[in-house]
């Protein structure tokens, strides 16, 4: 036993002692630590950043205030403001005398409304005490009600009194004022003339850190009333989904974005930057003000958490900033979050949650063009997405297959039909990453093989109903490109242009002479729907010669090299194995290859196209007999962009981004790659195609299939079409459809062909602005079914479309929507005339010269602008007013010139030169010699005048 | 080397080598009980472990908040098996020379104050270890995740650490065997330890050779049982429940071959070349006259064996067949893990029509 330790003893108590110091001082510091972890988070040093650059902005603006400070006009009213002391001071003994009785009245209220106070109370209780005692019969309800009227007597001296009292305080207070009248006015002079310096002096000192800011944010004591904290919104109209409950989405962002929402803060660096587009979002008088939509609702993450840089899911948008974020914020992507926030250029996606329904995002440029090209590329064929269901199937009917192209042109198209056709939009099925293996060909080959034989044996008769009767190439390659037929289809011959608009409502032409015959051409060009009833191909009413020349052009376009394609015969050995497989699916090898045996060489080359088609779902995108209301073939698109990642399947591509938008995008432009390193059999060979399509498309095909989310929103957070609006949308489904958009750009959307003319844009179809407005509704639903030349002098056509009944009524019924306008003008009414009026419309016409350019009907020179007779039944009269005031302020280009600039009349002596009523006088004018009749293209009406 | 490491850690094989090493280790306690022995394998496992925590999965794995206890615990439990061992080895020797263990020694039978000896050292303890805590709390903060999804658990769904144990055995049992059952006997057994354990040698001091079944019965159940489990459930459990190697890339879409069969199967199908019969208990018999020869058939054997008697006469008939069944249940663990690795058998008396499964 050592010497220094006490009897009883284990250990040195000395040494105990000290080590129980030690532990309880690495207890404090750990204490410490603790509270100072907390107490440190990374927003606290964006928000000290965020009040320096304000305070440098205020600092600026002060500056500048100061110095336009008229410094003069100070010095003048500071000495002013001497010289009304000085006054002052020579009225002292006043002055004092009054503020001596200022101070003796205000003792005297005060006393008296104590006395006021008690006896107000006092009434009040005897007055219940003695409704009480009445009620009763109380023996006592006399005395209190004397008691009573007593007090009553007594409160209403003393209220007498306090009124005197009052009057007799305003008036010395009065009198003071008019002791120090010139001091005071010179006072209210200056804060007139430095109050905004005052308030940017008070808005600056509250940046200051000072010691209250220290103490206000103390540790410890922060829980006060802190300066620095953590800023959030509560989104009551958007939520958060917490899977057992919904709860209003919490966003926090603003924390540290400080001046998302403030104007002037565009140059700073993030997260202190305005938002990008104050008008559309975040701003208050935006759409879609901050304090109701957030931030997260629209950029997805985790907004309500702002424990550090990574906790709310910010994603970065390519390896590059990826690597800055991890130096700057130590980054780390996010672990298990659902919806982690869009890549920048991506925050278009969640538009797509609220705005449902519609055609076109208004102002939604990317999400758009991501739409676009889902429509281009015909996703939604095969890929059902809620919303898109009214879409027509994007590739042609194959019902009559055989009188458009040759069998072996159809084996040869399928295989490769970028060969024949680069902008060719029917995806390469075949020769892919994974299935170009010499065994799989082999199969594929038969498939097709099959396929073909399938169709073609199927497919019904058809006999053009025109022939080729030879016509002029050169003047067909010219209507080509004059009435309009680019709007929908890309030329070969016209590849400038062509890229330019590129259009995709119809194939691209090229090497059209090596694919149909030129009798099916003509009597397609005359009339696309006899041979398809449902072809969106309108009829451009052509003469047969112009029919013809334009078949001659296009046939003139072949492609020889895929002509001389052979396409390899159908190897019969391999057709019945890959039948023996489909066979054997449920059944037996040897039950199989008894269904084989019993079956015909041609059945079963039929069966094995029957089944190819359903493989590969080429009944997804072309009407084929036999499979109506087949499913279609690829899944469901409509919440990929809330499927969880690890359903993804990402093979072994391990180079691939790990991300939806990773897969996605990588899936688009190579579909087949997730086969890669892994060993199928033939039938389970991925079959998404390849649609050789460029990266920009695959993003922004990307970026409109992640914002399909299965996000539920409040009816008060989406946006919810009215009644005009839904008929908007309706009527824009049905123009969508028809492509007239191709041609015609309808309040600011699209067309494309317009592209053509930027020369000069009154030679394209015409701009359609307030269409709804501009015309008149039955002569619109009219005017679609029977199209006549309005503006004759132009070379585009306005072609006559297949549109049913209730698709005219829809389209007329979406432009009346948009301009909220009446369906009907009442056309029966007879103009009034105001005296002299009548004359005076007739003068105005005659001296305007209206009928130099809008000559049908009035001289025989060529028309260079509609025919006026037409006016009555065709156009609004209130539209005919707007336009005539200023008809630049509706089309920009219009060569219509505007008779009363800036209100002034080019003829000032009629009607006084009143704007107003000369313009009413035309309008009735117009309206009276109108024909009160709609013009009609089976009577060639506008051929007669 | 990693790829034989990975291969080498599956429960299929690292099981019998853990137990192999349990075997070896309780077998030559003497030597592994020596300083030399401690030093020398604690400085070879810094390179080792060094090599290791070298491979990024490896340090994935070690470092994920969660994860950290068991490494604590794997340090710890090593240290202070390695003492126990020591501090037995080092008594023994002194027993079998005849002489008293070291804390029998007069100057360690001396008597202290429990003021402030133990009382002041445990404030000690509550000190440190109240620092530890939050300081750890401080530097690794606590793995939350997003709010619970019914429609998508996390995957792997792992349970705490100290369960992680059982969740392992649920890969070998039927869930209210794996997850009822063997718990209850674990803290049934544990409560009647010292009912049972009448041995008075080894109080108050270190012994092995003196209560050589009581040491290696618990040794083999808390270290090849309930920590090597734990330690596979924590480590070597990815996505799926999936085994992944001590290197191996947690890949999601991982697949293994893997096809149970029942003994019933086993039985009627393989053996008799019959239709399985359409009663239950027929078509189970075999699996459960084995169940009952296990649990009621062994134990008279035990008893009748050499060993058998010895412990009878030392204890009594009563705490040897307690004793005897708990150790049955114990060794019911590994047997049923061995059976699934050799045969694919998945459950001796299959009736998921009554929920029973064995």
């Amino acid at each position: 036993m050592k010497k220094d330790i006490e009897p009883g003893m284990a250990f040195n108590i000395k040494k105990l002692n000290k080590i129980f110091a030690f532990l309880s001082f690495i207890f404090l510091v750990s204490v410490i630590w603790v509270f100072l972890d907390d107490y440190i988070r990374p927003w606290k040093a964006f928000q000290i950043e965020a009040m320096n650059i304000k305070r440098e902005k205020i600092s600026e603006k002060l500056k500048l205030a100061e110095e336009k400070l008229d410094k003069k006009k100070k010095e003048e009213v500071l000495a002013e403001i001497e010289k009304g002391k000085a006054l002052a001071k020579s009225r002292v003994q006043d002055i004092r005398k009054v503020e001596k009785r200022i101070m003796e009245l205000k003792k005297e209220i005060k006393a008296e409304t104590i006395i006021n106070g008690t006896l107000n109370s006092q009434v009040a209780a005897l007055t219940f005490d003695y409704g009480v005692a009445h009620t009763n019969h109380a023996p006592n309800a006399k005395s209190l009600f004397k008691t009573m009227s007593h007090k009553k007597r007594l409160f209403a001296e003393s209220r007498d009194r306090m009124k005197d009292l009052d009057g007799r305080f305003k008036k010395a207070q009065k009198r003071l004022e008019e002791l120090k009248k010139e001091q005071i006015v010179a006072e209210k002079e200056l804060k007139a003339l430095t109050g905004s310096i005052d308030l940017l002096r008070q808005a600056k000192a509250q940046t200051d850190m000072n010691g209250i800011f220290v103490i206000r944010n103390a540790p410890l004591i922060d829980f006060l009333d802190p300066t620095l904290k953590i800023q959030q919104l509560v989104l009551t109209d958007v939520t958060d989904d917490r899977y057992f409950q919904h709860v209003p989405k919490v966003d926090r962002c603003i924390t540290c974005h400080t001046f998302i929402d403030q104007k002037g803060y565009e140059k700073e660096k993030n997260p202190f930057k305005t938002h990008p587009n104050l008008d559309l979002m975040v701003g208050l008088k935006s759409h879609h003000p901050m304090k109701r939509f957030g931030c997260t609702s629209c950029h997805g993450g985790e907004g309500h958490r702002v424990t550090d840089f990574s906790s709310p899911a910010h994603t970065p948008q390519n390896e590059e900033q990826k690597k800055e974020w991890v130096e700057k914020y130590n980054y780390h992507p996010p672990h298990k979050i659902a919806q982690p926030m869009y890549k920048k250029g991506q925050t278009e996606a969640a538009c797509i949650k609220c705005h449902q329904g519609v055609e076109f995002i208004p102002q939604g440029t990317v999400v758009n063009e991501g739409q676009r090209n889902i429509e281009k590329f015909g996703c939604y064929a095969c890929h059902k997405i809620e919303g898109w269901e009214h879409k027509r199937k994007p590739g042609p009917g194959l019902k009559k297959i055989a009188s458009k192209v040759s069998k072996e042109f159809f084996k040869n198209w399928v295989w490769d039909p970028k060969k024949f056709n680069k902008h060719a939009k029917m995806p390469s099925f075949f020769g892919l990453d994974n299935n170009k293996d010499p065994k799989f060909m082999k199969k594929n080959i038969a498939e097709v093989n099959a396929i073909a034989e399938y169709l073609f044996d199927k497919s019904a008769d058809y006999k053009p109903f025109k022939t080729f009767s030879g016509g002029n190439a050169e003047r067909g390659k010219n209507l080509v490109k004059e009435i309009g037929c680019m709007g929908c289809h890309g030329v070969e011959g016209f590849e400038d242009i062509s890229d330019k608009i590129d259009a995709f409502a119809g194939p691209h032409l090229t090497g059209t002479g090596s694919k149909v015959n030129p009798d099916w051409l003509v009597s397609w060009l005359k009339k696309p729907t006899h041979y398809q009833e449902d072809t969106i191909m309108p009829s451009f009413r052509l003469t047969d010669r112009e029919a013809n020349d334009i078949t001659a052009y296009l046939m003139s376009l072949k492609n020889r090299q895929f002509e001389s394609l052979e396409f390899e015969k159908l190897d019969t050995k391999v057709r019945d194995e890959i039948l023996i497989t489909y066979f054997s699916a449920f059944d037996t090898l040897a039950v199989a290859k008894k269904k084989l045996d019993s079956m015909s060489d041609r059945e079963r080359t039929l069966e094995l196209g029957h089944r190819s088609v359903g493989k590969y779902g080429c009944y997804s995108c072309h009407n084929i007999d036999g499979f109506e209301g087949r499913a279609p073939i690829g899944p469901e698109l409509t919440k990929v962009g809330s499927k969880p990642l690890t359903q993804f399947g990402f093979g072994h591509e391990h180079d691939v981004e790990h991300s939806r938008d990773g897969w996605i995008k990588a899936h688009l432009l190579n579909p087949r790659r997730w086969d890669n390193g892994i060993d199928k059999p033939f039938k389970d060979l991925l079959r998404m195609p390849d649609f050789d399509m460029t990266e920009e498309e695959a993003n922004s095909i990307t970026i409109a299939l992640i914002g399909q989310v299965a996000d539920k929103i409040p009816l008060s957070g989406i946006k919810r079409l009215d009644a005009h609006e839904q008929i908007a949308a309706d009527g824009m489904k049905v123009v969508n459809k028809f492509n007239c958009i191709g041609c015609h750009q309808v309040d600011g959307v699209r067309g494309d062909i317009l592209k053509m003319y930027d020369e000069d844009i009154n030679e394209g179809p015409p701009l359609l602005v307030g269409q709804g407005h501009r015309v008149q509704a039955d002569w619109f639903h009219h005017f679609l079914k029977d199209v006549y030349p309005i503006r004759p002098w132009l070379k585009v056509r306005m072609p006559t479309f297949n549109l049913s009944n209730e698709e005219r009524n829809a389209i007329v019924s979406m432009f009346q929507a948009k301009e909220k306008q009446q369906t009907f003008v009442d056309n029966k009414v007879r103009v009034q005339w105001e005296p002299g009026e009548r004359v005076a419309a007739k003068k105005l016409f005659d001296s305007l010269a209206c009928a130099s350019c809008h000559t049908a009907g009035f001289n025989n020179e060529e028309a260079t602008a509609p025919n006026l007779y037409f006016a009555k039944r065709r156009l609004r009269p209130s539209w005919i007013k707007k336009w005539l005031a200023n008809p630049q302020a509706i089309l920009s280009e219009t060569v219509m010139p505007n008779f009363w600039e800036d209100g002034e009349a080019t003829e000032p002596s009629i009607l006084d030169g009143d704007p107003k009523k000369q313009i009413n006088a035309l309008t009735k004018y117009l309206i009276e010699i109108g024909h009160d009749f709609l013009p009609d293209s089976q009577t060639k009406y506008w051929e007669t005048k | 080397m990693k790829e034989i490491i990975n291969w080498l850690a599956d429960p299929i094989r690292s099981f019998p080598i853990f137990c192999f090493l349990f075997y070896l280790m309780i077998k030559n306690y003497k030597v592994i009980g020596t300083k030399k022995f401690g030093i020398i394998s604690a400085l070879l496992s810094i390179p080792v472990v060094g090599w290791f925590a070298a491979d990024p999965n490896f340090w994935a794995i070690i470092t994920w908040p969660d994860n950290i206890p068991i490494v604590i615990l794997i340090v710890l439990v090593s240290f202070l098996t390695w003492f126990a061992l020591y501090k037995c080895a080092v008594n023994d020797t002194r027993i079998e020379a005849g002489q008293c263990p070291i804390e029998a020694l007069p100057e360690n039978r001396e008597k202290v104050w429990c003021w402030p000896n133990l009382v002041y050292i445990e404030l000690f303890c509550i000190i440190a270890t109240t620092v530890f805590l939050i300081v750890w709390a401080i530097l690794f903060k606590a793995p939350l995740e997003e709010p619970a999804n019914p429609t998508w658990a996390p995957n792997p769904a792992k349970a705490p650490w100290y369960f992680l144990g059982l969740q392992e055995m649920l890969v070998y049992f039927d869930p209210w065997m794996a997850g009822v059952v063997l718990p209850g006997v674990i803290v049934v057994g544990l409560i009647a330890i010292p009912y049972i354990d009448t041995n008075p040698k080894g109080n108050g001091y270190f012994t092995f050779v003196e209560r050589k079944m009581a040491v290696s019965l618990f040794l083999f159940g808390w270290l090849a049982l309930w920590l090597y489990l734990i330690i596979v459930g924590t480590f070597l459990r990815g996505p799926n429940w999936t085994f992944y190697g001590p290197f191996e890339f947690w890949d999601f879409h991982k697949v293994v071959a893997e096809y149970n069969v029942n003994l019933s199967e086993f039985l009627w199908i393989k053996w008799l070349n019959t239709s399985m019969p359409k009663n239950l208990v027929i078509r189970e018999s075999l699996g459960i006259i084995l169940s009952f020869l296990y649990m009621f058939g062994l134990p008279p054997i035990m008893a009748a064996s050499k060993k058998g008697k010895q412990l009878i006469k030392d204890m009594g008939q009563m705490r040897f067949y307690i004793l005897t069944v708990l150790v049955l249940l114990m060794c019911s663990l590994p047997i049923k893990m061995v059976l699934r690795w050799l045969f694919s058998l998945k459950y001796i008396v299959a009736l998921p029509e009554w929920e029973l499964n064995l």
